[in-house]
């Protein structure tokens, strides 16, 4: 008896809470408003699934706790929303990155014979003060009086939109100006980046490779620019569907690209010191909207229309018929239900079924989850840990991108959301069990459905049985309730459901 | 040290660790560890708890580099190479307390020791001729086996690429008399294809199997040779390893 509560304790909680829930419906709900409450609860777990599973495997594995997650989900809200609303920005601003990363790496692969020749301690010191100060100024003289609030004049369905295009961008003379600017002030900023000591021993990528990088790089970054007006129009006269696809795509390529970033600069260097990645990590989630909100600006958007698929102005009976209508809602049990959030839903279901697929079936699956137990012991098989470390971020980063993407539609975007999705997938995975991928899952449905219904009943109030009265609740008794759930959950299991002990 | 002139060429060293110094934190923990594993040898690192022996070989393999000294494999220097590029030269660490991993199958924790694609099926005669028990048991979750069990997936794992030295962090311990038994067996099996650097706390064992000791004191080797001179030499014995 004591056996099988120990070996199912995470199965027994969940069941517990499924009986609570039906008891629940029994009790004072109609079978369609219960459905609809289950499926909205999904349509949120879906999303926080999305944050939640990559902080958990990035937690599990490396021992980082990133609080810059939240940034990388508005970053990628924001991408996507660009994409699908404003090309115009993208077509301006994507060059400054793509030549920015040309020019970092190729001064990091050649960095080495430059911090070879200072011989000294306190030469390395002097150039790395430099440096920092070159870049900063080169930067700040390429992008001064960058007109991004012109850019940014969003709501364009049609080319030329609140400000037209040719009033919000800059001439291509100065553009052109601009970007080999920021082209140069790459140079410094990969040497400060390259390896100073002569005997780190960092593996080195072949020359042709980072050239081959750099010059994709730097041709992208130019041809984006040179034809951002064909481009512009070209992707407004796209189908909504097709550019929400791209939206998705480019908004999680984003944030792969943030990931690594964030992996190189701010966490490899002090592994073995998780106070520094912890507080670097804190304060990047600050500087990070920061900066969403320089560029995108602080008021945050509506949710932007779905694309055609979802958008159409009826309601189907079933799946079938959405397939040929395209309606924007669907008969559930006799209630509307929006296709869209079927869609986040079934978007969640297959990420988490990919992910796990990766994870169980791959090599790579197969490193991470020996490494989440022992990643010394995996280093110690001839295996690049290292290199593991970096992939994972990426996904992480690119799944909390791509849930910032579909999330916007939903719930529109604004610079706030990365914060609250960031906290409800940390109470998801501390419910789950941090490092493990399956209870990142079953964290956030619990969270989603709770949330859910803790809203509805703060709406509808309760029916207490064998008394007549209803008792009705606040809106912040809705968001407590979370913290709740995690506070029983860590009494009765303090690793989390499918947590480990250490 | 004075070459001495020696009667027969001795053979050619596998491993040569000379004078390592390593810190963990701000703790010196090895100060100054040589150690000869010749090829095809058992050699075995003797010593207290806490004297250095898991340190010294976690130095070789590169998880704790050493600060200074020296650590040639084949005549090559590795140390301050990462880890897993010196593992990645042909050497197979077994850590203490079967450190497998416990959500991988058997199989997947052997499997994951491949270094080139086929490693597994390759070997696999070689392994499960040495390890019976695990081909019974490959489907099963590393987690799920016993303490015996799992020691020797920890050594089989070490066996699955084409190691040239075994770097075995005490395989007895905490195994009961009749898993000893066979776990002795398996590294006197393997030990006719790879050569082997061993440390291990139970001197019996020890005496049967190594060749080759160096008794590590308080982070130093203080003292090296033939193991069938070690058992003749009590006084040696009862001051370095206790009463044994
Ligand atoms: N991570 C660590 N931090 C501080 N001290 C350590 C650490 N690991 C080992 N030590 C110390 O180093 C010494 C040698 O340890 P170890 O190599 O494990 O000894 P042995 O394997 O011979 O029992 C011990 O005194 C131990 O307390
Ligand atoms: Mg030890």
């Amino acid at each position: 008896m004591t056996a099988l509560w120990k070996n199912n304790r995470g199965l027994l909680i969940i069941t517990a809470i499924v009986v609570v829930l039906m008891a629940g419906l029994l009790q004072s709900l109609e079978p369609k408003v219960w459905m609809s409450i289950m499926l909205s609860g999904a349509t949120l777990a879906a999303l926080y699934f999305l944050v939640a599973s990559g902080l958990s495997l990035i937690f599990g594995l490396m021992d980082v706790l990133n609080f810059a997650h939240g940034v990388l989900f508005v970053l990628g809200a924001y991408v996507g929303l660009s994409t699908f609303m404003n090309p115009r920005l993208l077509f301006n601003t994507l060059p400054f990155f793509f030549v920015l990363v040309a020019a970092i790496t190729v001064a990091q692969h050649f960095g080495r014979i430059f911090w070879r020749r200072i011989g000294t301690e306190r030469g390395r010191r002097v150039a790395t003060a430099a440096l920092l100060l070159l870049a900063a100024a080169v930067l700040f003289l390429a992008l001064r009086g960058f007109p991004i609030r012109a850019l940014n004049a969003f709501n364009i369905t049609a080319v030329g939109g609140a400000v037209t295009t040719a009033e919000a961008q800059e001439p291509m003379a100065t553009m052109l100006r601009r970007v080999t600017m920021v082209l140069l002030a790459g140079l410094p900023i990969g040497l400060l980046l390259a390896p100073k000591q002569t005997k780190d021993e960092l593996p080195l990528r072949p020359v042709w490779q980072t050239l081959l990088i750099a010059g994709v790089a730097v041709v992208i970054g130019y041809a984006l620019l040179l034809v951002r007006d064909p481009g512009e129009t070209f992707m407004l006269a796209m189908s909504t569907d097709v550019r929400f696809v791209l939206a998705i795509i480019l908004g999680t390529v984003a944030g792969a690209l943030a990931g690594v970033g964030i992996e190189t600069a701010l966490i490899r260097p002090f592994y073995g010191n998780p106070v520094t990645q912890l507080v670097l990590t804190l304060g990047l989630s600050i500087a990070g909207i920061d900066l969403i909100e320089a560029i995108w600006g602080e008021e945050g958007n509506p949710p932007m229309s779905p694309p055609s698929l979802f958008a159409a102005n009826c309601r189907s009976d079933s799946l079938l018929g959405w397939f040929s209508e395209h309606c924007q809602s669907i008969d559930v049990l006799g209630r509307a239900f929006p296709t869209y959030r079927l869609f986040i839903i079934v978007v969640g279901i297959l990420v988490f079924i990919a992910v796990g697929v990766l994870l169980r079936r791959t090599r790579i699956g197969m490193i991470i989850r020996a490494g989440v137990q022992d990643s010394e012991m995996v280093q110690a098989l001839g295996i690049n840990v290292r290199r593991v470390f970096t992939f994972v971020f990426a996904l992480g980063s690119a799944l909390a991108a791509m849930g910032g993407v579909i999330a916007a539609p939903y719930l529109g975007v604004f610079p706030a959301m990365g914060g609250i999705f960031q906290l409800q997938a940390f109470i998801a995975v501390v419910i789950g069990g941090m490092g493990s991928y399956v209870g990142a899952a079953v964290g956030t449905i619990i969270l989603g459905l709770a949330r859910a219904f803790g809203d509805h009943f703060v709406a509808a109030g309760i029916n207490v049985p064998f008394l007549d009265t209803v008792i009705k609740g606040s809106p912040a008794i809705a968001r407590a309730s979370t913290v709740l759930i995690m506070a029983i959950v860590l009494l009765v299991k303090p690793a989390g459901i499918f947590g480990k002990k250490e | 040290m004075a070459a001495s002139p020696s009667p027969t060429p001795t053979p050619a060293n596998v491993l040569e660790v000379r004078d390592i110094h390593t810190d963990i934190g701000q703790f010196h923990i090895l100060d100054g560890v040589s150690v000869d594993v010749p090829e095809g040898s058992i050699t075995v690192l003797l010593g207290r708890n806490g004297a250095g022996k898991t340190t010294t070989l976690k130095s070789i393999i590169g998880l704790t580099p050493p600060r200074s000294g020296a650590v040639a494999l084949r005549g090559r220097e590795i140390q301050g190479e990462p880890a897993y590029r010196i593992a990645a030269r042909g050497i197979g660490y077994v850590p203490e307390h079967r450190a497998i991993f416990r959500a991988l199958s058997v199989e997947e924790n052997l499997r994951i020791a491949e270094r080139k694609p086929g490693d597994l099926s390759r070997r696999g005669d070689f392994i499960f001729g040495i390890f019976p028990d695990l081909k019974r048991l490959i489907k099963l979750p590393g987690g799920n086996l016993s303490g015996g069990q799992q020691q020797m997936l920890a050594v089989a794992r070490a066996l699955v690429p084409e190691n040239g030295l075994l770097l075995i962090d005490e395989p007895s311990e905490g195994l009961a008399p009749v898993i000893i038994e066979q776990m002795m067996e398996a590294i006197r099996q393997l030990s006719a294809h790879t050569t082997v650097l061993l440390v291990e706390q139970n001197f019996i064992m020890a005496s049967q199997l190594a060749d080759r000791y160096t008794i590590i004191e308080t982070g130093r080797s203080v003292k090296s040779g033939r193991m069938a001179d070690l058992v003749k030499d009590e006084e040696t014995i009862t001051r370095y390893l206790g009463a044994a």
